[in-house]
């Protein structure tokens, strides 16, 4: 993911509000962090599990944040009972921010992440998560905004995938 | 020591706190508290991630985190992300009975054999992290916890009993609790939390 790509994701998530950030680093998008902690608006909070990514950013959403948690694509499988036993079940405002590794649009797909990225959206369906691709810069602006409004106006965690060029 | 004797002896200490019980300790807390400022999880090895998310979010306001061992061995990765960021506003307590007994055969969890929570917490960076055996110990530590600044992670080695089957479970479901708390932070903290409108 290039810089400037970079720079634009982060400009977007605080434009549409996102204020509290978890997040384990991986390899796709992991150019976004230094953005994120360059701008003070962020309260950025670096964990050891995506399990607690939910967990926490569950708690910051629930005292007034609008948080979004960073994870890679195979995150998802290890936080799917945080998910479901905490955000589904009490209806709790979150953006997931989750690199699409093994998807068919992923650049650096390989036989590490293809069986697990074909499973992702399944995953997300089973969880009842809503969810959107994001594959280039054009709809950085329309896509985080209307995740951000979908997940106050449901009051549910929200998923943004991230293929294509945000996976070079 | 037991929990309901800890628990008891926590309620009038509470006030403006946020209280996060996990699944094994909120049905005794939620007859004994009706305080608007508890949020029940109904689960397991969520609480201390919740408690932790508020307290990073509310840093003036203290929260407090009632667990059990069972629920922390399911979670220990909040172990060394607690040491790291070090919340000087959130007490743990882990009422360690060293037994699942929730499951009705009492199997005993790692905690009745050499594994140490509270040595576990200091090695991964919690500089206060202590075991208590019995209530007066209990009460000492409690009462500086909820009053003073620091994260605190305090293990009270109690009892199995099992007086929490004979408590009489609450018609207020997660949810309805969860729209209770949200509300009571809205009115306390002057903020929005939902933003979603009709």
């Amino acid at each position: 993911m290039d810089q400037d790509l970079a720079k634009k994701t982060v400009e977007q998530l605080r434009r549409a509000g996102i204020n509290f950030v978890t997040y384990l680093p991986e390899t796709r998008l992991s150019s976004i962090l230094p953005f994120l902690e360059a701008e003070r608006f962020f309260q950025l909070v670096p964990v050891a599990s995506e399990a607690e990514a939910i967990t926490i950013a569950s708690g910051a959403s629930l005292v007034g944040k609008q948080p979004a948690c960073y994870m890679e694509g195979t995150g998802l499988f290890v936080c799917s009972y945080n998910l479901l036993t905490v955000s589904v079940r009490l209806g709790v405002p979150l953006l997931l921010l989750i690199s699409y590794v093994g998807s068919f649009a992923d650049q650096r797909n390989s036989f590490r992440f293809a069986p697990t990225g074909i499973r992702t959206e399944a995953q997300l369906e089973a969880l009842n998560i809503e969810y959107q691709l994001i594959a280039n810069c054009h709809d950085l602006e329309t896509k985080t905004n209307d995740a951000v409004r979908m997940m106050n106006a449901l009051k549910q965690p929200v998923a943004l995938l991230f293929t294509g060029d945000f996976t070079a | 020591m037991n929990r309901h004797d800890c628990l008891q002896a926590l309620v009038p200490h509470i006030s403006d706190q946020l209280v996060v019980p996990s699944v094994s300790g909120q049905w005794i807390w939620g007859e004994l508290s009706k305080h608007d400022g508890n949020l029940l999880l109904g689960s397991m090895g969520n609480a201390i991630g919740v408690g932790l998310g508020m307290a990073l979010a509310l840093p003036h306001r203290k929260v407090i985190v009632l667990e059990s061992d069972g629920s922390v061995l399911l979670s220990l990765f909040n172990l060394p992300t607690l040491g790291s960021l070090n919340p000087d506003n959130l007490v743990v307590f882990v009422f360690d009975n060293e037994a699942y007994s929730g499951s009705r055969i009492s199997r005993p969890t790692a905690t009745a054999g050499k594994t140490n929570l509270a040595a576990m917490a200091k090695d991964a960076g919690v500089s206060y992290a202590v075991t208590v055996r019995d209530i007066e110990a209990f009460n000492r530590e409690m009462s500086l916890a909820v009053k003073e600044k620091g994260l605190r992670f305090i293990v009270a080695k109690i009892e199995e009993t099992f007086e929490h089957r004979k408590v009489q479970r609450s018609d207020v479901d997660l949810l309805e609790n969860k729209y209770r708390f949200v509300r009571y932070i809205e009115r306390t903290e002057g903020i929005p939390v939902f933003r979603g409108r009709g």
